[in-house]
């Protein structure tokens, strides 16, 4: 019996690029196939050849045995193939129901049978169990479960046989991650074939039966997951061994650093409740907890983001008033938001432009004229020290791979020397040999005397790299452990820790 | 200016005002300014509404910007005076605002007042509002303008066919019967526009068979937007013999592309239309040979009049033709004329 | 997390720019050809039209009929102009028009009512412009209004305000030594000041786009505001500062405009703003914000006016003139969707 779909020496060039070159993928039925590659490795370009936003230039590709053409997402669709694409495509202010049958609602000559629609959708969320009511407003649910209103969606298409998720998992936690894979499986039991875009290793080995290998818009090998290591797969993508020291830790710091920022009591109206803790010079903080626990709303509230309630910061021990990012870089404290490209970075203009955004200071004359030589030098010296890999201090940061995105955006805060350096999520959606120089980005920083706080949902990323790791559940602070006394379990512990049960009761 | 202008210090005051009318209708406006214009000082006591035994007689005009509304507001205000009745003056910020327009004929209809006096900006907009005010039993008369209905009583209005003869018939003679000629007109809708325009070209290609009306655009009334097509019909025609404008920005800004063309006063001939300080400056400095002028403080007076004749059962004309005039550098001083200058 | 509520257009990008594999970004420059291209584009058409304008009328282009364009650009291309930063920072400013009038009616009080000297009605109507603007840049930065609502309801008090300062007629200016110089005196032989004063303001507002931290602020905030703010940029600061220089523009453009006129007109301006915005963007300035240009606002504003001054002098009716400026704004901004949809297919390439 023929595989269920078949890619055979498929290329795709664009002007200038060849973004991929004779690339091959076996996917049978019921079999969760792990894609994996770095950035820019050619799997979205594949993605997309199989969704038919793109087509080939050359290649044949078979489902059940029989040549397809893809000739467009609607051609897709009808051929059974479905993808879930990272960046979620539901609309916020329609119901779950509303969104999952979109111009496809029951109705009656030009009136929408809402109820109809409710029972329809019901029936559908019952028999692939999921647990949401179809009335439910999608802006109001969370990721993951906005992640499950879209495999309804795509299950929702009778013809739905294949399934492309593209890290899945990159937003929710990891209870909510249980439940996605619950469901993986019993899609797997229906016959139906999925491919899992992911760089998360232990989630590719939890679900995954194979994994394909992509570099350079190459295939590399595809092997059956038992009987590959971590390094081997990662040596696969990245063309080379990777220097396996996943093994360090971080020495325990000496206590006596100075205290370069001190929080006490801070709260906010929605969801921080007296988080109090200190950041040593030369100090990596970690800060782990599941989604929603309130790190990144205390790195926002620290930097005057958004407003707090109450609270007391302090810098180098003296009591300061931050009410307005501008406040807080006046302090010295940068921050690299968890959404980059929203939050950190103007996509659309220059290397130069953003990487000298906080420090116009140091290039501007007299009159506010700007130092166009003065800012690019200051530019590159960053490009070079962190070895952005560029063009030119000209290129559009568009453009560039999200590790060097992140390193444009940690750039920025170097050349406005802050001391304090508030990391929110550093290495989502890079890949693994750009999150090794992150790393080590890191651990120079922290060696330089600068004080490093990181929020990462990642444990292993946290236990890695931090010296001392403070946890939180559900806006409040519920542990502090240094990282030799720190593993998963206790951490994770702190992090499911419920306190109203503990303190009200 | 003569008249007394809010200072800057009642900015901040009346801004909260002008807000509040900008969110309903700019109608409100209409009683502060216009009854600044008239009586100094004494703007807040005159809301509109009769006082016992008077007749209330409410007009909605055009707008009120221009000075020729307020020379209409002027006449209509003296003969509710001589004949001891009340009238009530409203008009929309710009004769474009044909909604707003509409909303201050239902205010007026909801009042109820003893009659209603209304120049139309549009013919039709107005039919059914018309219908409403003979079921509530207020007759209407129009001035300036009128509406495709039946409804009204009569209407008091300058024939602009007849005054766009008349600046034809001018324009004939000073450029001695032949050459060409352009015209700038305020509107294509509104029926003044229209006639002034047709009046004019239909004069011409009637009696006049050497003159060639070689374009006609339209400026809206704006005076910069008038300036630049008069610079164009000007660059288009060099031996353009004359220009004519058809309500007073129009003429003004034909005189402004003269000016700025640098050429001489009388290289072309400009007949302007209506009044204003601008146009008698100009008149007086031969840039413009004459204008033609209505009676707008004629047209007050008829309409009002009109109202109080119908008011108490009278027969009225149906048309009252109140006048249109040349005025030239000979006559721009004579009394009876300057009484028609309103500025 | 607010992730699935970011709009979908900045979705795509994000999405595309992450794929990219960084050696092949030649987006940068491709990119900024793309602007060049633009302006090349803008330009380019801003020729054919003359030459075909030239070719169809012996009159079009004579020294006199091109000094008249120019003056006819003049007020709308002040407004322009200064309203290009609004713009570009993704904000939208429909008092301009309005603004305008109001700021001459102001320095026609000055020097009138007031008999105050020259120099002080000019610089007070530029002032009362850059005041109207700075009100604008406080209800959009501080009190957070959207700008499209915030300026719609300043278009309207600026139009009650003029009507009411002036006591709803004309202020007649010709009675001020000097005034009417201002705009059509002639420094240089055969060209009106009006026009001189835009090329000047056009190349002091150029630099300062460009080269000054304003101008970068302005891109910045344009480009992702919440970003520059948590570059620890007082974003409500520089708003304030670029709602009020667009301001200070529409109070020169009120002042060029009375000058023009030798009055001020009250119930001049509504619709002003339109033509000034059509102007920008057939420059090539996005309304998304981020991109944008001077140059490109001057082309943009001269072809709306080579436009139809020749559609004036073919002797073309009104109502059509109208009908093909309007194609013309929506073929400019085809093309500049175009220009960008290439280029990011370069830039994933």
């Amino acid at each position: 019996m023929s595989a269920l779909l078949e890619i055979r020496d498929v290329s795709k060039g664009f002007p200038g690029v060849q973004a991929l070159q004779d690339v091959d993928l076996v996917l049978d039925r019921g079999e969760v196939l792990a894609l994996v590659g770095e950035n820019g490795a050619g799997k979205s370009t594949l993605m997309k050849i199989l969704s038919g936003i793109y087509a080939r230039d050359t290649g044949t590709i078979s489902i059940d045995g029989e040549q397809v053409e893809i000739a467009g997402p609607r051609a897709a669709q009808e051929l059974g193939i479905s993808i879930i694409h990272q960046e979620m495509n539901l609309l916020p202010h329609l119901t779950v129901a509303q969104n999952i049958y979109i111009g496809r609602e029951p109705r009656v000559g030009p009136m929408l049978q809402e109820r109809a629609l409710r029972r329809q959708t019901q029936a559908l969320l019952d028999e692939i169990g999921i647990r949401l009511r179809p009335t439910a407003v999608v802006g109001d649910l969370t990721v993951a479960q906005q992640q499950m209103v879209e495999i309804a969606k795509a299950l929702s298409f009778e013809s739905t046989k294949i399934l492309v998720m593209d890290e899945p998992t990159s937003a929710i936690s990891i209870s909510e991650t249980e439940v996605l894979f619950r469901l993986i499986a019993s899609l797997r039991e229906r016959g139906v074939g999925i491919v899992y875009i992911s760089h998360r290793m232990e989630e590719l080995r939890e679900i995954a039966d194979r994994v394909t290998v992509l570099r350079d818009g190459r295939y590399v090998d595809t092997r059956d997951i038992g009987e590959v290591t971590d390094e081997e797969i990662i040596a696969m993508m990245v063309g080379r061994e990777l220097s396996a020291h996943h093994e360090d830790r971080p020495e325990r710091q000496g206590g006596d650093a100075e205290v370069v920022l001190s929080v006490r009591g801070l709260s906010t109206r929605g969801l921080l409740s007296d988080v109090s803790f200190d950041l040593h010079r030369g100090e990596i903080l970690g800060f782990a907890g599941l989604m929603g626990a309130g790190r990144t709303e205390t790195a926002r509230a620290i930097i005057g983001a958004d407003p707090i309630s109450a609270g007391t910061i302090y810098v180098r021990g003296e009591e300061v008033r931050i009410s307005r990012p501008d406040q807080a870089v006046r302090r010295g404290i940068g921050y690299l938001p968890e959404d980059r490209k929203r939050h950190g970075l103007m996509l659309e203009q220059d290397v130069a432009f953003n990487v000298t955004m906080s420090s116009l200071a140091q290039v501007r004359g007299p009159l506010g004229v700007l130092r166009g030589g003065k800012a690019r030098q200051l530019a590159s010296s960053f490009v070079d020290a962190l070895r952005i890999k560029t063009p030119s201090t000209r290129a559009m940061v568009k453009n560039l791979s999200g590790g060097n995105q992140q390193k444009i955006v940690i750039a920025k805060w170097l050349a406005r020397d802050c001391d304090v350096l508030i990391f929110d999520e550093p290495t989502r959606g890079i890949d693994v040999g750009a999150k090794e120089e992150i790393y080590r980005l890191l651990h120079d920083l922290a060696g330089r005397g600068k004080a490093v706080m990181v929020i990462s949902s990642e444990l292993p990323e946290v236990l890695r790299l931090a010296h001392r790791i403070v946890v939180m559940s559900e806006g409040r602070v519920t542990g502090e452990l240094a990282n030799d006394e720190a593993d998963q379990e206790k951490v994770m512990a702190l992090a499911t820790k419920n306190i109203d049960e503990g303190d009200v009761a | 200016m003569k008249h007394s202008r809010a200072t800057f210090l009642a900015v901040a005051a009346t801004a909260a005002f002008t807000l509040s009318a900008c969110g309903g209708s700019s109608g409100e406006l209409v009683e502060d300014p216009g009854a600044e214009a008239e009586a100094e000082g004494g703007s807040g006591g005159e809301e509109g509404g009769a006082e016992d035994g008077e007749y209330d007689i409410a007009l909605v005009s055009k707008g009120f910007q221009h000075q020729f509304w307020q020379a209409v507001q002027s006449g209509a205000e003296e003969k509710a005076e001589e004949l001891g009745v009340s009238v009530t003056f409203d008009g929309p910020a710009s004769e474009t605002e044909i909604d707003a327009q509409l909303q201050m004929l239902r205010s007026a209809i909801e009042r109820g007042p003893d009659a209603i006096g209304f120049a139309a900006l549009d013919p039709e907009a107005c039919v059914p509002l018309y219908e409403e005010a003979e079921q509530a039993g207020i007759p209407v008369v129009e001035f300036d303008a009128g509406c495709d209905s039946e409804v009204p009583v009569n209407i008091s209005k300058t024939d602009s066919m007849v005054a766009g003869a008349l600046a034809a018939e001018h324009m004939a003679e000073l450029i001695g019967g032949e050459g060409k000629v352009g015209v700038v007109a305020h509107s294509q809708i509104n029926s003044t526009g229209v006639e002034r325009r047709d009046g004019f070209v239909d004069k011409i290609e009637a009696d006049y068979p050497d003159i060639e009306v070689v374009d006609i655009q339209y400026g809206d009334g704006d005076h910069l937007k008038s300036a630049d097509i008069a610079k164009t019909m000007l660059a288009a025609n060099s031996d353009m013999a004359g220009l004519y404008g058809t309500n007073e920005g129009s003429a003004i800004g034909i005189v402004n592309a003269v000016n700025e063309l640098g050429m001489e006063p009388g290289e072309v001939t400009i007949i302007g239309f209506d009044s204003g300080q601008a146009q008698i400056d100009a008149i007086n400095s031969g840039v413009m040979a004459g204008l033609i002028t209505q009676d707008p403080q004629g047209i007050g007076r008829f309409t009002v009049e009109s109202a109080v004749q119908v008011i108490e059962g009278e027969d009225v004309e149906e048309i009252i033709d109140t006048g249109s005039f040349w005025v030239d550098q000979s006559n721009i001083e004579d009394e009876e004329i300057q009484a028609m200058l309103y500025q | 997390m607010t992730e699935s509520q970011a709009p979908a257009k900045e979705r795509q990008t994000s999405d595309e720019g992450a794929e990219a594999p960084p050696e092949q970004s030649t987006g940068g420059w491709r990119g900024r050809l793309g602007q060049g291209l633009q302006q090349l584009l803008a330009f380019g058409t801003l020729m054919a039209l003359m030459l075909f304008f030239a070719v169809a009328s012996p009159n079009f282009f004579t020294v006199s009929n091109l000094t008249s364009i120019l003056l006819a650009t003049a007020v709308i291309g002040i407004l322009a102009v200064g309203t290009t930063f609004v713009i570009i920072t993704g904000g939208i400013d429909l008092s301009i028009g309005t603004g305008m009038t109001l700021c001459s009616v102001v320095t026609g009080l000055l020097l009138t009512d007031m008999g105050l000297p020259l120099i002080v009605g000019v610089l007070g109507g530029i002032a009362f412009g850059a005041l109207v603007g700075f009100i604008n840049g406080f209800n959009v930065a501080v009190l957070g209004l959207p700008p499209f609502i915030a300026t719609l309801a300043m278009m309207m008090v600026a139009q009650g305000l003029a009507l009411v300062l002036s006591g709803v007629r004309p202020i007649y200016l010709s009675g001020v030594p000097g005034f009417q110089q201002i705009a059509l005196g002639q420094l240089v032989p055969r060209i009106p000041n009006a026009v001189l004063i835009l090329f000047a303001l056009a190349l002091v507002l150029g630099v300062v786009l460009t080269k000054t931290v304003l101008g970068r602020m302005t891109y910045a905030i344009g480009s992702n505001e919440e970003a520059t703010r948590l570059s620890g940029i007082n974003t409500r600061r520089w708003l304030l500062g670029i709602y009020a220089l667009a301001g200070a523009c529409t109070g020169l453009a009120g002042v060029v405009l009375a000058s023009r006129l030798s009055s001020a007109q009250p119930q001049l301006g509504m619709g002003y703003e339109l033509q000034a915005i059509a102007a920008v963007i057939i420059g090539g300035t996005s309304l998304l914000g981020g991109r944008g240009s001077i140059l490109g606002t001057l082309i943009g504003a001269l072809i709306m006016s080579v436009l139809i001054n020749g559609l004036r002098i073919m002797a073309v009716q009104s109502e059509w003139q109208t009908v093909v400026v309007g194609i013309v704004v929506l073929v400019a901004v085809f093309a500049d969707n175009l220009r960008k949809r290439r280029a990011e297919g370069g830039g994933r390439a």
